[in-house]
């Protein structure tokens, strides 16, 4: 996804009270954490388990929250999805770059990136691809299944090699 | 001091502040002793009671978050001192009940008897206490209200438990009445 979309994403979800931005840095979704930085609104967890305890905190504590990773950060955190986030239904709304979406990505992505829709799937956990179209649409989609109190995941492809 | 003990104490003076608890023994001791809807009983994510709890203190900056968590736990997410200690939450209180085992699992050992945890919490800019017997755990609790935190209690255990029983209350109830004690 372009800089320009990265950025207008962060400031849509800024926007529509998402109040905190929790997460481990990824450059799949580099821009969009550049531009939460720039409006202070960022915290850098040391891993993304972690994150997801100190969003889930600010949860509890009434303010809303997203949380940013990498797809392997994300399969890091299976266990603490499934008996925290969904065991208690806390809202949460990941944002997940998704290394290993193109076949020549760097090998230690291949395996966890070819797996990634599965991992979701087996997960129950809802979930959308952000792109330069369809990004507005499915990210007040994400916001209203917060509001019923339902975890998503929206996803960003690694569209480029370096 | 056991744990049992050590939580019956700290309990008497936490009154209705808000609790997170680790899961395993400590999530039961508590439920046991001083069940109250300002506890929040993580009963899965071993590791992340800490984190849970800056989440929230970082929000509530009036009130006063105590975290009980144990050693087993926070070896799991040492990194989480580093974050407190990081952004410093003057209303952060986090004990360690420490007993140098994996109790909830059948008494394996942790690697607490070999590494101070409390010189790791004192490197990552919490004030640290340290106490063994009772008298001095309370005399700690009695302090620690004139004092900024992040504050770290280190409390050394004897091993060996009383029956607590098992966390009955549904995890979505713990979180709705949790949520609405506090907001």
């Amino acid at each position: 996804m372009n800089e320009k979309i990265q950025r207008k994403v962060f400031q849509y979800f800024n926007k529509n009270k998402i109040e905190n931005f929790v997460g481990v840095p990824d450059s799949t979704l580099k821009y969009f954490i550049d531009e939460g930085l720039k409006s202070k609104k960022i915290l850098i967890a040391n891993r993304e388990e972690e994150a997801i305890g100190i969003g889930t905190g600010m949860i509890l504590a009434n303010s809303s929250t997203l949380m940013f990773m990498q797809n392997a950060g994300f399969a890091n955190s299976i266990s603490t999805i499934t008996s925290l986030v969904q065991l208690y239904k806390i809202p949460i709304i990941f944002l997940i770059g998704w290394r290993g979406f193109l076949k020549d990505d760097a090998p230690e992505h291949e395996k966890i990136g070819k797996i990634q829709p599965d991992l979701l799937k087996n997960l129950n956990l809802e979930n959308k691809i952000l792109d330069e179209k369809t990004w507005e649409k499915n990210c007040k989609w994400a916001l209203s299944k917060i509001k019923k109190n339902i975890p998503v995941a929206l996803i960003i492809r690694r569209e480029f090699l370096d | 001091m056991i744990r049992r003990d050590a939580i019956e104490i700290v309990c008497q003076y936490v009154k209705k502040d808000i609790i997170i608890s680790a899961n395993g023994f400590i999530s039961r001791d508590l439920f046991s002793s001083f069940e109250k809807n300002t506890n929040f009983y993580m009963i899965g994510s071993m590791g992340l009671a800490s984190s849970i709890g800056l989440g929230i203190a970082l929000k509530k900056p009036k009130k006063r978050i105590f975290v009980f968590d144990g050693d087993g736990n926070i070896l799991m997410n040492l990194g989480s001192l580093v974050t407190i200690g990081s952004l410093r939450p003057k209303n952060l209180v986090h004990l360690i009940f420490d007993n140098n085992i994996h109790e909830s699992t059948g008494g394996q050992p942790t690697h607490s008897k070999e590494i101070n945890i409390s010189k790791i919490a004192k490197a990552s800019n919490y004030t640290v206490f340290s106490v063994k017997t009772k008298k001095t755990l309370e005399k700690t609790l009695r302090e620690i209200p004139n004092i900024h935190g992040p504050i770290f209690i280190h409390i050394h255990l004897s091993q060996g438990a009383k029956k607590s029983s098992r966390v009955v209350i549904s995890p979505v109830s713990i979180k709705n009445r949790f949520m609405n004690a506090i907001n």
